[in-house]
């Protein structure tokens, strides 16, 4: 299906390519694709670029329809796309600029533990880390909240979670938003959102996300990762989950309801999957206010998440969590839409920033980071796939000049799923990885560890070379994956 | 006339369905998301369970009942857990559909069941007709 890019794409330095409005007629600002040359080939080869370009024609879109270099087809949006519009010139919100999963992100938990301190240990610790946190599709967990509870959730995100004993305040201290983003409303969440997210808080899921055990192989900035509490040899565990049915629905209601919008406020966009409508529209408001209470219902399920892990180190290792240095290093989100403070037209101003496939990257000194991060920047998590390595950089000053505060979220796909099971017929992804690299995998599904294969993935290093290379993020550690844990 | 087939995108899975009749490409259309939940070779096994379905909407395009019918099927999979897999559409216009549909009883964890499908997109979703009948793509968030 894919077919190569034929638009024009100009090359304005080694790590930045735009299209210009006049590629299609609609376009309201050039798209901006951040990259190198060795990724460009890829993406050219996928229909991303199109999806950057419609995402132009959205009113209010400010200074540029922005790609990250994990950029890869998606619906409506490209995953890894990044447009802020201003509410004072008609600016809009889209739900597809979110998407179903929203406030799908990660989270990075440091320990004390080194290597060798985990290795004896580490087959018992998958086993009990895939035997005591539910996931797969559908599932649904031991974390039961009342009808007046999932009302706090929505309203208070983690806080809710810290307040039931699933962590500690300081969790939410380094919590992108601290877990709980204002100005939720769940008194307008559909009865079908509300049973959707009923018992799946503490739930992983399905497809691509995952808990994985880590070390820290490589140290880029010795003065940041020390910040951040991070160091060669240590063994680290990532978490990667979102909103789970809640979310799913909540987008589904209103890109149904925004359809009608479109030709309520006679906005024009290439792709029913843009449906939106002004951020100061009743419909504009009610979204958001929606969007949050799925958002903060993420945060909950990641912290559920971490804490179901935790309560399995203490088993393992017969220690408490707090004496094996169980610390959250960072929460982010990489399917949202944020109301934030930027630059525009020489004036500061509150724009609504869309970030598919795209993580927030504050730089230092931001006033929204936690007093320990104010010099080094934000924490970035960036996973790779599972038999490669992943990544912690920290937002650099180039974000906020260029990207709206955003870079890279991952990897990004390189194969369909259908093609990465055809490449891996016959093939025995676990038994592989594991003879070549000693990663142990536990999964639902075989299909799960195909569509997931490495050679899906582009090369998380080349992409993270990009973002640092363009100046949105710097590098700061490297891990590499121990044991990972699939829905 | 096949009734669908998987196409390949990068991130989520796709069909394209056909059918000679409308009513045949939304049936159709049914019968691929399922095997997107499944696969093509999936029987599922359990008690067997009637739904009748209706859906009302006054608009000026199909896509969006299309999407309103997929959406519908989804969301009672997810909640009832019937895998669904025989469709009679009794009737379908602009301003809705009405069916009847046979289904599965599943318990989700002793199925071989994987690709949870988080939503039906309005992704360049346009009903195409051709000499031969009708047709469509459609793209699942997974």
């Amino acid at each position: 299906m894919a077919q190569a890019w034929q638009g024009k794409l100009e090359k304005l330095d080694n790590f930045r390519w735009k299209i210009p409005p006049s590629y299609k007629p609609g376009m309201k600002v050039p798209g901006l694709i951040y990259a190198n040359e060795s990724l460009l080939p890829g993406i050219l080869n996928d229909k991303a670029l199109e999806q950057v370009a419609n995402v132009s024609f959205l009113p209010g879109i400010v200074r540029y329809s922005l790609a990250m270099p994990d950029i890869h087809w998606g619906y409506g949006f490209s995953i890894g796309g990044v447009a802020a519009t201003d509410p004072d010139i008609g600016g809009v919100i889209s739900p597809g600029g979110v998407g179903y999963d929203i406030n799908c992100g990660v989270r990075l938990m440091r320990s004390d533990l080194t290597l060798d301190d985990l290795k004896p240990k580490l087959q018992i610790l998958v086993n009990e880390l895939f035997n005591n946190i539910p996931s797969g599709v559908g599932s649904s967990g031991d974390i039961k909240a009342s009808a007046k509870e999932e009302e706090e959730i929505f309203l208070k995100g983690a806080g809710w979670a810290v307040k039931r004993g699933y962590g500690v305040k300081e969790d939410l201290e380094f919590t992108e938003d601290k877990g709980s983003i204002e100005g939720a409303d769940p008194s307008i969440i559909s009865k079908r959102a509300y049973e959707r997210g009923k018992n799946q808080s503490g739930t992983l899921g399905s497809g691509n996300h995952f808990l994985e055990i880590q070390v820290i192989d490589e140290i880029y900035d010795e003065k940041k990762a020390d910040a951040f509490g991070l160091f060669k040899g240590q063994v680290t565990m990532m978490i990667h989950s979102g909103s789970r049915g809640l979310g799913y629905q909540i987008c589904d209601d209103y890109v149904k309801s925004m359809v009608s919008c479109l030709g309520k406020y006679s906005i024009n966009v290439p792709d029913r999957q843009l449906a939106c409508a002004p951020v100061n529209s009743p419909e504009g408001k009610a979204y958001l206010a929606s969007m949050k209470c799925a958002a903060n219902y993420a945060w909950v399920n990641r912290q559920c998440l971490m804490y179901l892990a935790r309560n399995v180190f203490e088993k393992v290792f017969n220690k408490s969590w707090s004496s094996l240095g169980l610390k959250l290093v960072y929460d982010v989100a990489h399917n949202i839409a944020k109301m934030e403070k930027h630059k525009a037209g020489g004036k500061e101003k509150i724009l609504c920033v869309h970030r598919k496939g795209a993580t927030r990257a504050f730089p230092p000194c931001h006033p929204d980071l936690p007093d320990a991060y104010k010099e080094a920047g934000q924490p970035v998590i960036i996973p790779g796939d599972m038999g490669t390595v992943s990544y912690v950089l920290a937002g650099a000053i180039g974000s906020m000049e260029e990207t709206f505060g955003s870079t890279c979220h991952g990897a990004g796909r390189r194969l369909s799923r259908s093609n990465a099971i055809k490449a891996c017929a016959g093939r025995n992804i676990d038994k592989e990885l594991f003879n070549k690299s000693g990663i142990i995998i536990r999964a639902k599904t075989r299909s799960t560890l195909a569509e997931e294969a490495p050679e899906a993935y582009k090369d998380v290093s080349e992409v993270v070379d990009a973002v640092h290379g363009a100046g949105l993020s710097t590098k700061v550690a490297r891990m590499r994956p121990l044991g990972v844990i699939k829905g | 006339m096949k009734p669908f087939e998987f196409i390949d995108h990068t991130a989520d899975v796709g069909i394209k369905a056909w059918g000679s009749t409308l009513t045949e490409l939304f049936e159709n259309a049914a019968i691929g998301m399922f095997a997107v939940i499944a696969g093509e070779e999936y029987k599922a096994q359990g008690s067997k369970i009637e739904k009748k379905i209706e859906i009302s909407k006054n608009t000026d395009n199909l896509e969006e009942i299309l999407v309103s019918w997929l959406s519908e099927l989804l969301y009672i999979f997810n909640r009832e857990k019937i895998y669904f897999n025989n469709f009679k559409i009794s009737s379908l216009n602009n301003s809705g559909i009405k069916a009847e549909t046979n289904g599965v009883n599943i318990g989700l964890y002793q199925s071989n069941l994987y690709t949870e499908i988080k939503a039906v997109t309005f992704h360049n979703l346009k009903i195409e007709e051709t000499a031969d009948g009708f047709n469509c793509t459609i793209i699942f968030d997974v």
